[in-house]
């Protein structure tokens, strides 16, 4: 099974985050958790980005590719991207990857590529 | 509430240092207690954001009490991001403003060079988001660079204007012998020349080397007391007027117009509220330049310019030494050099320098109002202070 993304959706008023939160940003009414969880679209544009040169310790790699994404349901998202020659604005489709390695650990997040 | 003054000013030079964390702290202070003239503190508050992580030191605020012979005194330290500095001010503030205590010492400071560059920068780092941000490998630089694409994409702001603020503030530190940086850049250098590129090379495109602020270690201290004590004391009195402090969306992405720094608009808001002045009142000015696209961004949303116009006013020379608004004279975090838990006292450090009259080459003409804002996070933690000389 593909690995997704979640989105919490409020059961009481609807209103989307993410990430999770302990309380609702529109209603601020939630009992424990009274969230949904949705996955978060793939695809959506590319609202900014970035190419970082000077890394923190873990990665091993010369440079990496951040940005922020705009998704289809109009939530946003940051993430890694491997793109040659990002634009602003640009169509751009994710997949959950292993985004960073710690001893032991493995973090999966989101990686968008030129759709 | 009472009136809160500024006694006392410490602060240690800015660079590497090789001693421990606790006496960085305590030398700034030491200066403070003297430039003050007292011996005697009620309350000692410590901003610090890194000593349990890079110095593997805890419970600061014990070991620089003790270390200055205050003990009995209260101590705490106090530990929110680059914004530590303005929040322990604030503390203080309202430790004497409450009438509970008379004299408090407010001390920062950081020992970053003690680890390695990639270890700071992942440091530095943790202040993001866990899930959302930190685990994709964002950096503060990375935020900074993120944030500078969508200003140059609306406003018109280009990489010469970045490079301006650099060599602004860089050049401004030579007049700051407290400054890690001494070194005179000029545009030729860091832009123009076909060297360029190897002299300034990207650090988070579109930011380069010479538009983030140094990794340093220092300290700064003030001692704040009681109108009452302020007058007993004999200083020149400098009274802290607006406190304001506000706070943003951990994740910067969540924020609905990405390139709007709401908690700055806010935190400047509300200093300026409570003391009756406006942005136009203010003489002199220390903005958070950890990054030369803030000090463009903050000039805008603390209200000494519109929303989009800063590059503008610096390109007009508004923002320097003998403008309309001069901006981090003392060189900021880009020239003074960012210890991230001492910088929000070092900037106040710099503003009750100017309100004093002991600006010497780097002194703004009868300077008797100025501000600071201390912005901690992306954004998400600003604090922000006005002063004015009473004569």
């Amino acid at each position: 099974m593909a690995r997704e993304i979640y989105a919490y959706r409020c059961r009481r008023c609807d209103t989307m985050h993410y990430p999770f939160r302990m309380v609702c940003s529109g209603c601020k009414q939630n009992d424990f958790f009274e969230f949904d969880t949705v996955p978060l679209p793939k695809n959506g544009k590319l609202l900014t980005f970035t190419k970082v040169y000077n890394l923190p310790a873990q990665y091993e790699v010369a440079t990496l590719g951040l940005g922020i994404v705009e998704l289809d349901n109009g939530m946003r998202m940051l993430g890694q991207i491997e793109i040659d020659d990002p634009k602003i604005g640009m169509p751009v489709k994710g997949s959950v990857e292993v985004v960073r390695k710690e001893p032991y650990d493995d973090y999966y997040g989101m990686v968008f590529r030129a759709a | 509430m009472r009136d809160v003054y500024v006694a006392g000013i410490g602060i240690t030079t800015f660079t590497r240092l090789e001693y421990p964390l606790s006496e960085i702290a305590s030398y700034a202070s030491m200066m403070a207690l003297k430039d003050a003239g007292v011996t005697e503190v009620d309350q000692v508050y410590v901003a610090n954001m890194g000593a349990a992580r890079v110095n593997h030191q805890t419970a600061l605020a014990s070991a620089v009490v003790d270390s200055l012979s205050l003990t009995p005194a209260g101590a705490a330290a106090i530990e929110n991001g680059p914004a530590s500095g303005g929040s322990a001010i604030k503390a203080g503030f309202q430790a004497v403003a409450s009438g509970m205590d008379d004299v408090v010492l407010v001390a920062g400071a950081e020992r970053m060079r003690e680890v390695n560059n990639l270890e700071a920068t992942d440091f530095v780092a943790t202040l993001t988001h866990p899930i959302a941000e930190y685990i994709y490998g964002v950096t503060l630089p990375a935020h900074a660079a993120m944030f500078t694409r969508l200003y140059m994409d609306k406003y018109g702001v280009t990489e010469r204007h970045l490079a301006m603020v650099g060599v602004k503030n860089q050049n401004a530190a030579l007049n700051n012998v407290w400054a890690h940086l001494q070194q005179e850049i000029t545009l030729e250098g860091i832009l123009d020349s076909p060297e360029a590129m190897t002299n300034n090379p990207y650090v988070a495109e579109p930011l380069r080397f010479f538009d983030a602020c140094p990794v340093s270690d220092g300290g700064a201290a003030l001692v704040l007391v009681s109108e009452e004590k302020a007058k007993e004391l004999g200083r020149p009195l400098i009274r802290i007027t607006g406190v304001g402090q506000a706070t943003d969306t951990h994740a910067v992405h969540e924020r609905s117009e990405p390139t709007d720094l709401m908690a700055v608009r806010k935190a400047a808001g509300d200093a300026f509220a409570m003391a009756g002045l406006t942005p136009q009142d203010v003489d002199v000015a220390e903005l958070h330049d950890a990054f030369t696209i803030l000090e463009i961004a903050e000039s805008e949303e603390v209200g000494f310019f519109p929303k989009g116009e800063g590059h503008i006013a610096l390109e007009k020379g508004e923002t320097a030494l003998g403008g309309k608004i001069p901006i981090n004279v003392g060189g900021g975090l880009k020239g003074r050099g960012h210890p991230v838990g001492a910088t929000g006292i070092a900037q106040a450090w710099e503003i009750v320098t100017q309100l004093r009259g002991d600006g010497g080459a780097r002194q703004v003409q009868d300077a008797k109002i100025g501000f600071t804002c201390n912005f901690g996070g992306f954004g998400n933690n600003v604090v922000c202070l006005t002063f004015e000389r009473e004569d």
